[in-house]
């Protein structure tokens, strides 16, 4: 696991009320919103703002977030993408 | 881990639709008395259909009696007849107004719109703005006034496929002037509605009304007994540091309406998750709603009973 997907899943269980989950027990490919982890539109909110506060990285619009909250995989890429270039 | 999310504790949420009480038959026959006869026919048949279903639809009559027994609460049954019936014609003239508009052009009715500059000057701080409306006045007359500050504007709609009322655009067959968002969309529409807002765009919610999908709403005391309102806006604005503008208007005359900005809601960042953090800030909304019905009792159409 890199330190990235790491930190969005501490992100997750810290920052979006997910007291009862550990971040590793979080799947990597698990869908985040809706019937997989079940985030819904103020989880979203929240995640944006945070993915920005800790990884400096803006998802600037729907379609950049419709790809990246995929999962965990897919977010993780997005940022990381982000980062490098 | 079985992928499921740990149980949150979510409010019971009834589902709220926008289908019309009369018919597209019923639509029509306004829309050609106000051709015909201008507002003053439209609005003397409005009476005449108004005490028809007062008088032999007590289901229609009941809607209103969510809001008239809170703010009315020593009614007796007659006195409550009366208010239903004039709340319903209320609501009536509301649309013939709107339909006029859409007939005859903006200029039928005249709105007075005396907080404008600070409107202007909020839009200047390139946040974008929220206007948080409710169903309250002239919500749908006062529509044609949004394009004029001269920034896209968003709205935050659910449209039934019963609804068959017409928007003011639709009656005048021109292009549709706001983008509509769908909260029945990917994430709410939550993305869309920044994305809005970081273009420093306009976003119009109604303050007052839950949607079906939406749990993220707060029980605040509204006329003596708690109601649900929703926050998402609330939270939106907080990540953005958009400024929330509490928007009213309301009929002050035959061919009338004024718009108000009776307050405006800065909400800091970093609030979090949870509901409780924006209480204070749902709370000054609900206060200028509820100054609203004590100002004009008889301009509240919000007939959803948000008090279940």
């Amino acid at each position: 696991m890199t330190d990235i997907k790491t930190r969005i899943k501490t992100i997750i269980v810290e920052e979006l009320n997910f007291e009862d989950l550990k971040p590793e027990e979080i799947p990597d490919d698990i869908p985040l919103f809706g019937d997989g982890l079940g985030l819904d539109s103020l989880d979203a909110v929240e995640l944006v703002v945070q993915i920005q506060k800790h990884f400096g990285v803006k998802i600037q619009n729907m379609d950049e977030g419709r790809a990246a909250f995929r999962s965990i995989n897919a977010l993780e890429a997005f940022i990381s993408e982000r980062l490098n270039g | 881990m079985n992928g499921n999310p740990p149980p949150r504790i979510t409010p019971p949420v009834k589902r709220w639709t926008s289908r019309s009480i009369g018919s597209r038959l019923q639509h029509r026959i306004f829309y050609t008395l106000i051709r015909l006869g201008g507002t003053c026919l439209a609005y003397a048949v409005l009476h005449g259909v108004v005490f028809y279903y007062m008088a032999l639809r007590p289901s229609i009559r009941e809607k209103t009696r969510f809001y008239l027994s809170k703010r009315f609460p020593r009614e007796n049954a007659l006195m409550r007849f009366m208010d239903s019936f004039r709340i319903s014609v209320a609501l009536g003239k509301v649309l013939i107004d709107r339909a006029k508009v859409g007939i005859r052009g903006p200029d039928a009715v005249t709105l007075s719109f005396p907080d404008e500059r600070r409107l202007f000057d909020l839009l200047a701080e390139e946040k974008g703005v929220i206007l948080m409306n409710a169903h309250v006045g002239g919500w749908q007359v006062i529509l044609p006034a949004l394009p004029l500050l001269g920034r896209t504007v968003n709205m935050l709609l659910e449209r039934d496929a019963q609804d068959v009322d017409l928007h003011y655009f639709e009656h005048a067959r021109l292009p549709h002037p706001f983008h509509i968002i769908d909260p029945r969309g990917f994430l709410g529409g939550s993305l869309e509605m920044m994305d809005a807002l970081h273009r420093g765009e306009i976003l119009c919610v109604m303050g007052d009304r839950v949607f079906g999908s939406d749990k993220n709403v707060i029980g605040i005391d509204f006329l003596g007994r708690p109601a649900l309102f929703p926050f998402s806006a609330f939270n939106i604005a907080s990540a953005i540091g958009t400024p929330v503008v509490v928007f009213f208007s309301h009929k002050s005359g035959l061919n009338r309406y004024v718009i108000d900005i009776p307050d405006i809601i800065r909400i800091p960042g970093g609030l979090g998750r949870s509901a409780e953090a924006f209480r204070p800030y749902v709370e000054r909304f609900v206060r200028a709603l509820e100054a609203y019905t004590r100002d004009q009792p008889y301009q509240f159409f919000n007939f959803y009973d948000m008090w279940a």
